[in-house]
């Protein structure tokens, strides 16, 4: 039984910033977020034997996704959802070609702000893709959506992050005014 | 492949997720298409900044140390201790129980047992008569008898006067039984001798009820912390009336 505990520590402990962070990132509350993880970890402690190797980042981030939602009444992703109207954002638009990789200060506030304005469901993917780097297929399992799912919801996600970040951004530049 | 088509997979492509064929129908498409170039280009800055500049919630140092408590805990908990355990716990069980068994059944019924004792304690009757060393001390009067063992024995046995029920008192002397030393007390009835062996039940205590082996009767009891054992050629009736003698006198 230590054996197992020691192994498994020493596999999924490392995951404990990622964990926090995805958890943090769905409930945006810190203490709820602790304890989403620590039920998470025991989920997985008690599925360990039904971990086959592979990538125990996306194993254990697809528990403390789940948990999370779980949490949150499974009903919260769904509430989050606001429906997409495509023909009202028709027009394309995007972090400013000229933005550099690496971005101001104020600039990272607004894409935080903008991430949060996301609904949940594009928030995760987000993080889950460009933070955690999941592939597309253990995103799918992650998520339990099919591949193509995957890569509509990933290409709208982005589409909006950008579209909510130069919201914000106008909207502060306004605010100076 | 028009650009509605190529849009619709342009995040994997620059995501490297696309499978061979559509990457490279998609990859004739941006050949020719300096719009979707561009797409794929914003895609690509997207992704980048995101990677680069969204803000990670670090957990907090105390959430490690939570999270192994817990982990310890779920462990080893008792119930969890005795799944892993249940087996040896059961084997250690049945053979604590096992042993009780055997002891008991060794120390109170063990026909073995009593049958040495009791071949040992007509040995030494029919020697005792034998040898003319029927007593060491005689007297038929018990309080005489009685002090005699003092110093002889660690314990005192009681020397009952059963001359009205018709058992005179002969003496007594000291025997061995169980490899150790026991107080014989010697009555006689009519002719016949009989050997009352007396001596503390701190092993096992004995019952038996009249029975006879070559030629002689016994029978054992316990009482009063001791065992009695008595041996003679009376009949059963006479030795199970010298039993309700002796039991009725022993009051110690």
């Amino acid at each position: 039984m230590g054996e197992d505990r020691e192994q498994f520590e020493e596999i999924f402990l490392p995951f404990l910033d990622a964990a926090y962070n995805l958890a943090r990132w769905i409930v945006q509350h810190d203490q709820d977020a602790q304890d989403i993880v620590q039920e998470a970890y025991l989920r997985a402690f008690k599925g360990f034997h039904g971990f086959r190797g592979g990538n125990g980042r996306a194993w254990l981030l697809t528990i403390v996704r789940n948990t999370a939602y779980s949490w949150m009444n499974k009903q919260a992703a769904d509430d989050k959802l606001v429906p997409y109207d495509e023909e009202k954002h028709a027009e394309i638009i995007s972090f400013d070609q000229s933005t550099r990789e690496i971005i101001s200060e104020t600039q990272k506030e607004y894409l935080r702000n903008a991430l949060l304005r996301l609904p949940a469901e594009y928030r995760e993917v987000i993080i889950l893709y460009e933070f955690e780097g999941l592939s597309y297929k253990e995103l799918a399992l992650a998520l339990g959506i099919p591949v193509g799912t995957v890569m509509s919801r990933l290409s709208r996600a982005r589409r909006r992050l950008q579209q909510e970040f130069a919201h914000i951004r106008s909207a502060e530049a306004v605010n100076e005014l | 492949m028009n650009c509605e088509e190529a849009r619709q997979s342009l995040d994997a492509y620059v995501d490297g997720e696309l499978e061979l064929t559509s990457q490279l129908a998609l990859e004739t498409h941006l050949a020719e298409c300096v719009s979707c170039q561009d797409a794929a280009k914003r895609i690509t800055h997207c992704s980048l900044i995101v990677r680069k500049n969204m803000p990670a919630y670090k957990a907090p140092p105390e959430l490690r140390s939570k999270v192994r408590a817990m982990l310890r805990k779920e462990d080893e908990p008792s119930f969890r201790w005795f799944s892993e355990h249940g087996r040896q716990m059961a084997y250690a069980a049945a053979l604590i129980i096992l042993s009780c068994a055997l002891a008991w059944t060794w120390l109170s019924l063990s026909p073995a047992y009593e049958k040495e004792l009791v071949a040992d304690a007509i040995s030494n009757h029919s020697r005792s008569l034998m040898v003319s060393h029927l007593v060491d001390c005689p007297s038929d009067d018990p309080h005489t008898v009685r002090p005699w063992f003092n110093g002889k024995l660690d314990y005192s046995p009681p020397v009952a006067d059963l001359t009205a029920a018709g058992y005179t008192l002969v003496g007594g002397r000291v025997d061995i039984l169980e490899q150790r030393q026991v107080a014989a007390i010697v009555y006689q009835h009519g002719k016949h001798v009989i050997n009352l062996f007396i001596w503390p039940a701190t092993g096992r205590k004995i019952e038996m009820d009249v029975q006879s082996e070559r030629g002689y009767h016994f029978c054992g009891w316990s009482k009063a912390g001791l065992n009695f054992l008595c041996i003679s050629e009376i009949t059963a009736a006479d030795l199970e009336t010298f039993e309700d003698e002796v039991r009725e006198h022993v009051n110690l």
